[in-house]
């Protein structure tokens, strides 16, 4: 498993990610990660809800009542117009934090 | 699959009962149910599944810091320097006294050491007052 903390600082843009493309789930966008990961990176449910927390305090997603699972209903995620833009913002963010990183990072073997 | 609510209720038991975070607890619970039916899919035991949920799960203290629940409340520290000041100058000053009245009973020089002694926990009680 690799330190995940550098890869914390970036969860709410990873999940911003996730629910900008579907409306996921709990459990669903934990299953998505390891999966899209191949397992490499797994995250605990607790990061996971905070994060929840985090970006609908912030007004980035929603949540709503979907369908019924085993007794009791799912609650959906989904992106608001504010998330999609603060997604772009971070991902043009991510650009120009990995030139800079890979300056130092890069040619040495 | 009451092994799950147990704990989920233990990790949410300082933290405030309202609408809002009663949700995050239900929701939590599906999923967790979710999560167990799927590794006993997966050919684990009930047992076996609900306990790697649960050690699976993290530390519910991230959930509490989004929700603002300090976990431990910060203790001020300087309750116990200033506690420590005051026993260890009233021990210091009892000596000074009783050394005073037993050995010289005719001059009084007690007040000059402990008035030395009495800025220790002086000092300790502003940090004290500072720091609450």
């Amino acid at each position: 498993m690799i330190r995940s903390d550098i890869i914390r600082g970036h969860l709410d843009a990873i999940i911003l990610r996730l629910i900008y493309e579907k409306d996921y789930y709990g459990y669903e966008i934990s299953k998505e990660i390891g999966f899209r990961t191949y397992e490499r990176f797994q995250i605990k449910e607790a990061t996971l809800y905070a994060v929840f927390q985090r970006l609908e305090r912030k007004e980035l997603i929603e949540s709503y009542l979907g369908d019924v699972s085993h007794g009791g209903k799912r609650r959906y995620y989904k992106i608001t117009k504010l998330g999609k833009a603060y997604l772009r913002e971070t991902i043009e963010e991510w650009k120009e934090i990995k030139e800079i990183i890979n300056i130092f990072m890069e040619g040495l073997d | 699959m009451k092994k799950i609510n147990k704990h989920v209720e233990e990790w949410f038991s300082d933290i405030p009962d309202n609408e809002h975070n009663q949700r995050i607890k239900e929701d939590i619970v599906m999923n967790l149910e979710e999560k167990v039916n799927d590794l006993m899919r997966l050919g684990k035991a009930e047992e076996d599944a609900v306990n790697k949920a649960i050690v699976d799960f993290g530390d519910i203290e991230d959930i509490k810091a989004e929700l603002g629940v300090s976990g431990v409340k910060p203790r001020n520290r300087f309750s116990l320097h200033l506690g420590f000041s005051l026993w260890g100058s009233g021990l210091i000053i009892a000596l000074s006294v009783f050394i005073n009245f037993y050995y010289t009973p005719d001059s009084i020089w007690f007040v000059y050491p402990t008035f030395a002694v009495a800025w220790w926990p002086l000092s300790m009680f502003y940090k004290w007052l500072a720091n609450r």
